[in-house]
C-alpha cells in the first residue's frame, strides 16, 4: 500500500509516469537492437498470472457437491455493481440455508473482489477464469450451476487469502 | 388531567434531562435520546432486571445499579461514559456471547439483532474461548408460526412475558437454572393470535417467523408506514418490501392504538398484494365474455354505459355500493362521483368476523368507519339491507360496485340473482371473480400497499397508509378511476391530488372539517367527536 499513500500527489502522478516512462525507453531499447514483436500472440502464448490474479468470481463446490454458499447475502450487499441476485431457501441439512438461486450478470462485474472479502464461509472465490465472454447478453448471465467450481480447483486463490487477509 | 406530572431533573454525564417523576430511568436515558444498551427490558411488558446489560454508576449508590429497574429522582447523577461501566457491558455481552452459536450467515435477525448491534458497538472484538459452545435445539416447531432456536437464546425473558402479560397464554417458560437455563415450550404449543409478536420482542433470532424464515435478508427491505388493512382497529405497520414485493408486515408503535402490537392474521394478510390473480388490466363485456383492455377504452367504455343508462333508467335506479377498503380521500371522491351522476342509493358492505378484546375487532376492512364519517352511508348495517331490497323490487336497475365484499355477505343466493338481473354492473376489484362476469367494466382495484391516503380506524382515528409498491405505468388507483369517471360525466376536469381532495374533504361541516392534511403524524389524528 506503500505506494499509494504518498502524501504529495504530484509525487505520486510522477511515479506513475515514471512506469511508463520506463517501459517506453526499455522497449526503444529493444527495437533498436532489432526486436520487432512486441505481443503476446493470445490464446497460442499465454502470460503466466501472479497469484493474486482476480478472474470470474465461482461458487466453491464441496466434496458432496454441495454449494458452500449459504445465502447470507453479504456478497450480494457489499458488490459495488448489483450485479449478484440471491434467493435463499431452506434445506434440510445441518446449514439450514442454500441458494435456490444464485445469479452472477458476468457482463456487469468488475472483479471488484468485494464479495469475496464479504463472504463469511469462503463460499466466493476470485477464480483465475478470464476467458468469459459470451455471443449474448444472456450469455453473460451465470446461474448456480455454471458457477459451482470445486473447492480443490481453487487452492491458489483460498491459499493466497488465507495468507494475506486476516481471517 | 387535573394533576400534571411533575418532571424531575437528572444529569447523565454532565448532560441535564427532565423526566416525568416515577419514570424509569433507563426509559428516561432512552427518551433523551442516549444510546444505552440493554435487552430484557421492553416500554410495554412488565421489568424483568435479567440481563444486566442497562447498569449504570449512581452518585450515592455503592454498585452498578440496572437503569431499566431504577426509578429518576430530582437532582439524580449517573455517569454512562465511565470506565467501570463500560467493562462491565464488555463483560455481559462477553458472557452471552460465551455459547452463542455463529449463526449470523443464516439467522434471519442479522442485521436488526441487538446482541450483533451491542457486540460491535459496546463488547470485546474477539472471543477469548477455548471451549466448545453448548449444543441446544435448533428449528425447533414450537408453535404453528413460530420456530425457536434455543442456542440462539439469551435468556432476557421477553418472550416469556409476552406471552404471560400481553397474549395471557402462558405458553412460553424457562427450565432449568444458571447455565443450563433454556427456553422451550411446556405442556401446550405457542398458538395464539398474537403469537408472532415474540419474534419481534426476541431481541436476537432465537424465535423466528416461519412466515419470513430464509427468506430475504433484512438490509434488502424498504420500510414504509402504514395502517394494517385487515380490520377496523388500524393497527400501524411498517411494510418491508424489496424487487417489488412485500417480504412481512411488522408492528409499529402507537399507543393511541396497538401499542407495538398486532395480530397474526394482519401480519400474514398481505400476500393478496402480489397474488398473480389479481387483475392486470380491465376488462370489458364483448361477445365472448370479458376480454382486456386499454385503461383509457374501459374508463370511457364504463363513462358510457353509465350516461346510456341514466337516459334510459333515469339516474335515480342506480346505486352504489362503497367499499370500506379505500381510503377517505377515495371513497369522498366516490361521493362527489355520484352526486355527480344523481345516483339513487349507496349502501356499504363489511365483512365481518371473530373479535377479542386486545385488537382484534369484527369489522374485517380498515376504513368503514370513514365511510360512515364521509356521510356516504347510514344505518345499522349501512343501508345494505335495504339496497338488496330495492335492487328486487327493481327500484335499482343498475350498481356500481366497489370491492367484493358483496360476494362475502354471506347471502350467496340473493346477491347472485339480483347482479343477474341488473340492466348495468360496474365492478371495481382486485381479481376477476366468476360472478363479475355480467359486469359491462371491471376496473383492477389497487391495495392499501400501492397507493398513499388515510384510513379512519374504529375509534376514529385517521391514519395515513403508505405506497410500498409501484404500480404498473398507465394503471389508475381507485381515486382516479373515479375521478376520470366523474369528470367523463360531468364535464370536469378535476385531478386526484390527496391535499386538495382532502381540502374539499374537510369543509365546514364535515366531520374531518379541523383536521389539516399535514397534521395527521406517524401517531394519525382523531376524528372530531371521537
Ligand atoms: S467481483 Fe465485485 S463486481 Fe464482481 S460480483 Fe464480486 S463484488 Fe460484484
Ligand atoms: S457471502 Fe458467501 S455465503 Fe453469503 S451469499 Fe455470498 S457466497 Fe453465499
Ligand atoms: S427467545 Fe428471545 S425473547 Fe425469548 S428469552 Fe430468548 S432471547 Fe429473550
Ligand atoms: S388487530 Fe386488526 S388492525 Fe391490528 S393487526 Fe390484526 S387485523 Fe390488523
Ligand atoms: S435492560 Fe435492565 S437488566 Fe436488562
Amino acid at each position: 500500500m506503500a505506494t499509494f499513500s504518498s502524501a504529495n500527489p504530484w509525487i505520486a502522478i510522477l511515479k506513475g509516469l515514471w512506469v511508463s516512462i520506463r517501459h517506453f525507453f526499455g522497449n526503444l531499447g529493444l527495437f533498436l537492437r532489432g526486436r520487432q514483436d512486441f505481443a503476446i500472440h493470445f490464446p497460442e502464448q499465454r502470460l503466466v498470472q501472479p497469484p493474486a490474479l482476480r478472474g470470474m468470481p465461482v461458487l466453491a463446490q464441496m466434496a458432496d457437491g454441495k454449494e458452500r454458499c449459504v445465502a447470507c447475502g453479504l456478497c450480494e450487499w457489499a458488490c459495488p455493481t448489483s450485479c449478484i441476485t440471491i434467493y435463499p431457501a431452506e434445506t434440510a441439512d445441518e446449514v439450514e440455508r442454500y441458494p435456490e438461486i444464485f445469479d452472477i450478470d458476468m457482463s456487469r462485474c468488475m472483479f471488484c473482489g468485494l464479495c469475496e472479502e464479504a463472504c463469511p464461509e469462503e463460499a466466493i472465490i476470485m477464480s483465475r477464469q478470464i476467458e468469459i465472454a459470451s455471443y449474448s447478453r444472456r450469455g453473460s448471465l451465470w446461474h448456480k450451476a455454471d458457477l459451482l467450481v470445486p473447492v480443490n480447483q481453487l487452492k491458489t486463490r483460498t491459499d493466497y487469502l488465507r495468507r494475506n487477509y486476516e481471517r | 388531567m387535573s394533576n400534571p406530572v411533575k418532571t424531575v431533573k437528572v444529569t447523565v454525564d454532565n448532560q441535564v434531562i427532565e423526566a416525568p417523576e416515577g419514570a424509569t430511568l433507563l426509559q428516561a436515558m432512552l427518551d433523551a435520546g442516549l444510546d444505552i444498551p440493554h435487552y430484557c427490558y421492553h416500554p410495554k411488558l412488565s421489568i424483568d432486571g435479567s440481563c444486566r446489560l442497562c447498569q449504570v454508576k449512581i452518585d450515592g449508590m455503592p454498585k452498578l445499579q440496572i437503569s431499566c429497574n431504577t426509578q429518576v429522582r430530582d437532582g439524580m447523577v449517573v455517569h454512562v461514559a465511565d470506565p467501570e461501566v463500560e467493562m462491565t457491558r464488555k463483560g455481559v455481552l462477553e458472557l452471552l456471547l460465551l455459547n452463542h452459536p455463529l449463526d449470523c450467515p443464516i439467522c434471519d435477525k442479522a442485521g436488526e439483532c441487538w446482541l450483533q448491534n451491542f457486540s460491535m458497538r459496546f463488547g470485546a472484538r474477539h472471543a477469548r474461548t477455548i471451549d466448545t459452545r453448548r449444543k441446544r435445539g435448533k428449528r425447533l416447531d414450537i408453535g404453528e408460526q413460530i420456530l425457536l432456536d434455543q442456542e440462539r437464546c439469551i435468556l432476557c425473558r421477553r418472550c416469556v412475558r409476552f406471552c404471560r402479560e400481553i397474549s395471557k397464554s402462558n405458553e412460553l417458560f424457562i427450565f432449568g437454572n444458571g447455565d443450563q437455563s433454556v427456553l422451550d415450550i411446556y405442556d401446550q404449543r405457542l398458538d395464539n393470535d398474537y403469537s408472532m409478536n415474540v419474534a419481534d420482542v426476541c431481541p436476537v433470532g432465537a424465535l423466528e417467523t416461519k412466515d419470513f424464515h430464509h427468506r430475504m435478508r433484512v438490509w434488502f427491505l424498504e420500510d414504509t408506514a402504514s395502517v394494517c388493512p385487515s380490520c377496523s382497529n388500524g393497527c400501524n405497520i411498517m411494510i418491508s418490501s424489496a424487487r417489488g414485493k412485500i417480504w412481512r408486515l411488522t408492528p409499529r408503535r402507537n399507543d393511541a392504538v396497538n401499542d407495538t402490537w398486532m395480530c397474526d392474521a394482519g401480519r400474514l394478510n398481505y400476500k393478496f398484494v402480489g397474488d398473480p390473480a389479481r387483475l392486470r388490466a380491465p376488462m370489458v363485456a364483448g361477445e365472448g365474455g370479458p376480454a382486456e383492455a386499454g385503461w383509457d377504452e374501459a374508463l370511457k367504455r364504463a363513462a358510457g354505459a353509465i350516461a346510456d343508462f341514466v337516459k334510459r333508467n333515469g339516474a335515480r335506479t342506480l346505486g352504489a355500493i362503497a367499499s370500506p377498503h379505500l381510503t377517505n380521500e377515495e371513497n369522498f371522491r366516490f361521493g362527489e362521483m355520484l352526486r355527480a351522476i344523481g345516483a339513487g342509493r349507496i349502501a356499504m358492505a363489511v365483512p365481518r368476523g371473530r373479535q377479542d378484546d386486545l385488537l382484534i375487532k369484527a369489522e374485517k376492512a380498515a376504513n368503514a368507519r370513514g365511510v360512515r364519517e364521509l356521510g356516504l352511508v347510514s344505518g345499522e348495517d349501512d343501508g345494505l339491507e335495504a339496497m338488496l331490497r330495492a335492487c328486487e323490487a327493481d327500484e335499482i336497475r343498475g350498481l356500481y360496485v366497489c370491492g367484493g365484499d358483496l360476494l362475502e355477505i354471506g347471502q350467496k343466493e340473493r346477491v347472485d340473482a339480483i347482479l343477474g338481473k341488473l340492466d348495468l354492473l360496474i365492478v371495481q376489484d382486485l381479481t376477476m371473480r366468476p360472478r363479475h362476469g355480467r359486469a359491462a367494466v371491471t376496473l383492477p382495484a389497487t391495495t392499501f400497499a400501492e397507493k398513499e391516503g388515510t384510513f379512519t380506524n374504529h375509534a376514529g382515528r385517521v391514519q395515513r397508509i403508505g405506497r410500498a409498491i409501484a404500480t404498473p405505468p398507465g394503471w389508475r388507483t381507485d381515486g382516479e378511476i373515479f375521478t376520470a369517471l366523474m369528470n367523463e360525466l360531468s364535464d370536469r376536469t378535476e385531478q386526484f391530488e390527496l391535499a386538495a381532495v382532502w381540502a374539499a374533504m374537510t369543509r365546514d361541516g364535515s366531520r374531518f372539517a379541523g383536521v389539516a392534511f399535514d397534521s395527521i403524524g406517524p401517531e394519525g389524528a382523531p376524528v372530531a367527536g371521537a
